[in-house]
């Protein structure tokens, strides 16, 4: 299977704290296409962090974050913009869609963003959100959803631009636990059908449970990275 | 751009009251400035009118001794002439040429000092419009055994008379003699200057010439230009051509008046500054409120791949909204306020006293239409101004953290 994404020496230290903090620590990681992957690990131990590191949305401090044969960590700002548009599908935990705009319209917004026809903007949109189990929402603003539903949304929007990996920031843990296994169910359906790379960081064992692969973080540094069997 | 147009109208749509806050100070500015713009323009206009088109005129010439002796005996010489010369040149509105002097003015119950003007009755009728400024009585066309004679509202109080009247009107003549005639008032005109009101007197020049000694005796003309802006260019001209005369324009004359209206000026354009200034940190103080608020909103924007600019465009394009929302509102309930206070007219507070230095107590405000889109304009322009801080406060925050925000 083909890298999506490679880390090297990744380190990312704050400094505008008391005390400088060393969120992640010569981090050596690789993702397979197509992999489900959970990073866990106690508060503080540097997910979030190395989600961001990875998404482009913080630079590391030392290291490289090799996607596509490119150096994100290198990149400019503005060049990383268009990356994370056109490669990378964030869903984040506290469902954070767009408030003013319908389900179809935060699902169609990043392929707005990329310029593509609006045909198949909508198409596509539609495709998704039925995918995830919201046809019947299509022009239901966020206020209108429950959490589950605004969380299916988020993954809808993540998934519609075929990005080559999404990035999730514990995207289970303001849902009850009905909607956790339903929002799992229909990401790893998606996971398997669109071969969508997927990285979740959680404390949620439900999510760990279903991850194929489980990377251990503990202050900053890889402890554990298990593979298990899975359907 | 649609989606962004849509995703901004849909925010100044989701926090109505905020819009109904920033929309009414934007009405409530632009109606002040226009307000103020407008009363401006109505006090200047009426300056113009009463004090200087009905009463100083732009431009006066006198014997140069006689500002300080205000005699018979000091009139311009060839006076005619130069009246005659400065009518046909280029620029000159109206001309009347007088024969005037101080005197005193005496009924049976009181007497008083006054200015004496002999005027000739067409001339003077363009130049001050004084046939048009009678309350009561006619424009010098009765034919009584005495001469007649219009004086002001409030010096017939004073003398206590009233049109039919009979006053003794007692003067110099060319050499100095003291000369006493009979008059009877044919009408009463009134000004805003009290002051000029008992203090003016008008007869027939012809009348007046003969009792001084000399019947085309010149002591004043005032002159009326077409362009009101060139007075001070027209005086320097006519300075160098009658360099033997003393030549004075309306802010010479009446510095207190042109002083006051500069300093009017200045007042309005701090005034209008300051509500467009108070409008302008509203609305950024509004606008940087809702940019905190949706701090997460906009961290989303920023990290699925909505550039820094286009974040920036949205911000200011919400901001441009309410402005053009509030200005346009602004523009309509103003102008219905002018045509309004324009028929109505707006008392001046403390107007009486303002009377006696030639200031109306009520003025009728009016603008031209490019004045209402001037204001709207700078109004509209500074809250487009005010939204660039927050747009900019919008634009550098962290995508990372921001999504993060409570």
């Amino acid at each position: 299977m083909q890298t999506v994404i490679k880390t090297e020496g990744l380190s990312k230290t704050y400094t505008n704290t008391a005390v400088p903090v060393h969120a992640l620590k010569d981090v050596n990681l690789e993702f397979k296409e197509g992999e489900f992957t959970a990073i866990v690990g106690p508060s503080g131990s540097g997910k979030t962090t190395f989600l961001n590191v990875i998404g482009g949305l913080d630079k590391p401090t030392k290291g490289k974050v090799v996607i596509d044969d490119i150096d994100i960590a290198t990149m400019k700002e503005s060049k990383l913009f268009d990356f994370r548009m056109r490669h990378i599908g964030f869903v984040f935990q506290a469902y954070n869609l767009i408030p003013v705009l319908t389900a179809v319209e935060n699902v169609s917004f990043i392929m707005l963003l990329q310029k593509r026809p609006k045909k198949e903007m909508e198409q596509r949109a539609k495709e998704m959100l039925e995918q995830v189990g919201l046809s019947d929402k299509l022009n239901t603003r966020p206020a209108q959803l429950s959490g589950g539903q605004q969380q299916r949304v988020a993954v809808a929007r993540a998934l519609a631009s075929r990005p080559d990996f999404v990035l999730a920031d514990e995207p289970t843990a303001n849902l009850d636990t009905e909607s956790a296994f339903n929002l799992l169910d229909i990401m790893a359906r998606l996971n398997k059908e669109e071969n969508i790379t997927l990285i979740f960081s959680t404390h949620d064992q439900r999510v760990i449970d279903r991850a194929r692969r489980v990377i251990t973080l503990v202050d900053g540094a890889v402890d554990k990275d298990e593979h298990f069997e899975r359907n | 751009m649609y989606t962004l147009i849509k995703i901004s109208l849909r925010n100044i749509w989701r926090n109505r009251s905020r819009t109904l806050v920033i929309t009414t100070a934007l009405v409530l500015g632009i109606m002040g400035g226009i307000f103020s713009a407008a009363i401006r323009l109505a006090a200047e206009e009426q300056q113009f009118e009463d004090t200087i088109e009905n009463m100083v005129s732009h431009i006066q010439i006198h014997h140069p001794e006689f500002i300080a002796n205000p005699e018979a005996h000091y009139r311009i010489p060839d006076g005619k002439r130069i009246a005659e010369e400065i009518g046909d040149q280029a620029g000159t509105a109206a001309l009347s040429a007088r024969l005037v002097m101080d005197g005193m003015a005496a009924s049976a119950n009181m007497n008083t000092g006054v200015r004496i003007k002999g005027i000739q009755k067409e001339a003077e009728s363009q130049t001050t419009k004084l046939d048009q400024l009678l309350e009561e009585g006619t424009y010098f066309e009765e034919d009584w055994r005495l001469p007649s004679v219009v004086i002001g509202r409030q010096l017939a109080k004073d003398l206590l008379v009233e049109t039919g009247s009979r006053i003794v009107l007692t003067f110099q003549d060319i050499d100095g003699e003291i000369v006493s005639s009979s008059f009877r008032v044919e009408a009463l005109y009134t000004v805003t200057s009290r002051r000029f009101e008992e203090r003016t007197v008008f007869v027939k020049a012809d009348v007046l010439g003969e009792l001084v000694g000399e019947t085309d005796a010149v002591t004043e003309i005032a002159i009326l230009i077409e362009d009101a802006e060139r007075y001070r260019e027209v005086t320097d001209d006519l300075r160098t051509q009658y360099p033997d005369l003393e030549i004075r324009h309306w802010a010479d004359m009446e510095p207190a008046l042109y002083y006051s209206l500069e300093v009017l000026d200045q007042m309005l354009i701090y005034l209008v500054g300051v509500i467009i200034l108070g409008v302008s940190f509203g609305l950024l103080n509004t606008i940087l409120m809702s940019i905190l608020e949706r701090v997460r909103e906009l961290g989303i924007l920023l990290s699925i791949g909505m550039k820094r600019m286009k974040v920036f465009s949205m911000v200011v394009m919400e901001t441009t909204m309410v402005a053009l929302i509030g200005g346009v509102a602004g523009l309509i309930l103003s102008f219905f306020m002018i045509r309004i206070l324009n028929q109505h007219g707006v008392n001046i507070p403390g107007g009486e006293g303002l009377e006696d230095f030639g200031f109306a107590s009520v003025l009728y405000p009016d603008l031209p239409t490019s004045f209402y889109f001037e204001i709207g304009g700078v109004v509209i322009l500074f809250a487009i101004l005010a939204s660039i801080y927050p747009a900019w406060k919008a634009i550098r925050l962290a995508p990372a953290e921001a999504v993060r925000a409570e």
